[in-house]
């Protein structure tokens, strides 16, 4: 017995091996051809850069402070490779019954630590610790100096997980299939980790995307397979438009699960048409943005909550926020949460976030 | 406070070189050419390309960003195609229109 299955796996092996030949050297290739010069000539340089802010919220009345600090940095290694690593540090500093001031700890995490090898004009390997390719809340938008509101969708814990990142192995990368239709895909695999500030669940999973660049739109689905406890699958989709006569960007997403299932749709809009104070206008953003979360009630009996929810709720939020540079801006918002049981409170937030990048080395052509 | 202020102060410093786009790029870069779709593009048509593809692709996610030096604008364009999942030809392209 034990010769036969060691010689399918051999075989198995063997296929493997095959298929990686076909997928990361025969596109190489065809990929050699298409390279430019020009962009070869410069040699990249590590970048270190800092994402911070200071946001103040008021969740049904009680002041909560948010400093948060975000180092990340960028090691390119010769000409396909890169190092990128991203940590938080964060406090939610809150009054305390019976003490002065505001208390809070200090939290640190680990957002990722990954190597990444560009194989060729289709794959990317990434290994390591790595955010979790669920949508395009999580990836993309997350980063405190990015998102336009700054309370976290309500569907986040649906497809971030509690952690938010996986550690193991994924295959990503974004390539042409057609004159103006871009696809973009992202596979990965995930093990158990208990390591402190770096968790994750054992997973697997996938998200696909069809991008259109002539009309900036952006539709694609995720889905993922947890391989431990419960081994529940969550699925979901993602939109993304920015209408090209308008400074306008449209975002929503849908994701389900066995926790419940939920939706937002973001809308932003750059008041740089307005035909009024344009020095002034054309640095201010107006978003809006509504969302539900609909919870497992089996969930919510058994566990007490699902995704950190105990009853369904509803969100209608807007803000506004001032651009004194695309890396330093002025953030506020007002946002109104229904849910029974006592859940309605208003939510406002109100702060300043910044990012700087600086090179590590030089920054001239080679 | 001291954290903001020196941080502000940084990028004071770092805006000054990061404002401007880099001075033209040496004989060997200028002469250079990229495909696109089969079609070969000259430099100037890869920086009107890169700059289409620049307000299409990063404009998904976030503001338009400021120029960077060159060299650190390679790494960042490398950084978000594995993000954003840029194509190679967006990669190109990009780098082009923000380093020339």
């Amino acid at each position: 017995m034990r010769s036969i299955s060691l010689s399918v796996g051999r075989r198995g092996w063997l296929r493997i091996a095959a298929g990686l030949i076909v997928l990361f050297v025969a596109p190489v290739v065809h990929a050699q051809s298409d390279a430019s010069d020009s962009t070869a000539l410069i040699k990249p340089v590590p970048v270190f850069s800092v994402q911070t802010g200071f946001i103040t919220t008021f969740e049904g009345g009680t002041p909560h402070l948010g400093p948060l600090v975000t180092p990340l940095l960028l090691v390119p290694v010769g000409d396909k490779w890169l190092i990128e690593t991203r940590g938080t540090l964060e406090s939610d500093l809150a009054p305390q019954p019976g003490s002065p001031g505001f208390k809070g700890s200090l939290e640190s995490n680990v957002d990722y630590l990954q190597l990444d090898y560009i194989a060729n004009k289709y794959v990317t390997v990434s290994v390591g610790r790595y955010l979790t390719p669920f949508g395009i809340y999580n990836e993309r938008l997350y980063p405190i100096f990015i998102r336009d509101l700054q309370t976290d969708p309500l569907i986040l814990g649906i497809e971030a997980g509690e952690y938010g990142a996986g550690t193991g192995a994924m295959l990503r990368g974004g390539f042409d299939v057609a004159q103006g239709v871009e696809f973009n895909y992202a596979a990965y695999f995930s093990a158990n980790s208990t390591v402190e500030h770096m968790e994750s669940d054992r997973a697997a999973g996938f998200r696909a995307g069809v991008f259109l660049p002539g009309p900036r739109l952006e539709v694609g689905g995720s889905f993922q397979h947890l391989l431990q406890e419960e081994r529940k699958n969550s699925f979901g989709f993602h939109f993304e438009w920015q209408p090209m006569p308008l400074p306008l960007d449209l975002r929503a997403e849908y994701a389900r699960s066995y926790d419940g299932s939920g939706y937002w749709i973001e809308s932003a809009y750059k008041l740089s048409q307005v035909p009024v104070w344009r020095n002034t206008m054309r640095h201010v953003q107006v978003v809006a943005r509504m969302q539900q979360f609909f919870v497992n009630p089996e969930v919510v009996e058994e566990e007490g909550d699902a995704a950190g929810f105990t009853a369904n709720t509803n969100m209608f939020e807007i803000g506004v926020n001032y651009y004194f540079r695309d890396d330093f801006r002025f953030v506020s918002s007002y946002g109104r949460q229904f849910a029974p049981q006592g859940g309605n409170e208003n939510v406002w937030t109100i702060g300043m976030t910044y990012r700087v990048a600086l090179p590590v080395g030089h920054g001239d052509i080679r | 406070m001291a954290a903001w202020a020196f941080l502000l102060c940084g990028a004071a410093g770092a805006q000054q070189q990061e404002t401007r786009p880099a001075a033209p790029q040496s004989s060997a870069a200028a002469s250079t050419e990229a495909t696109n779709g089969g079609g070969k593009l000259d430099d100037a048509e890869l920086r009107t390309e890169g700059e289409k593809r620049f307000h299409a692709n990063c404009g998904r996610c976030h503001q338009a960003p400021q120029k960077f030096p060159p060299r650190m604008m390679a790494t960042i364009v490398r950084h978000m195609r594995v993000r954003a999942t840029l194509t190679e030809k967006d990669m190109q392209a990009i780098l082009a229109y923000m380093t020339q």
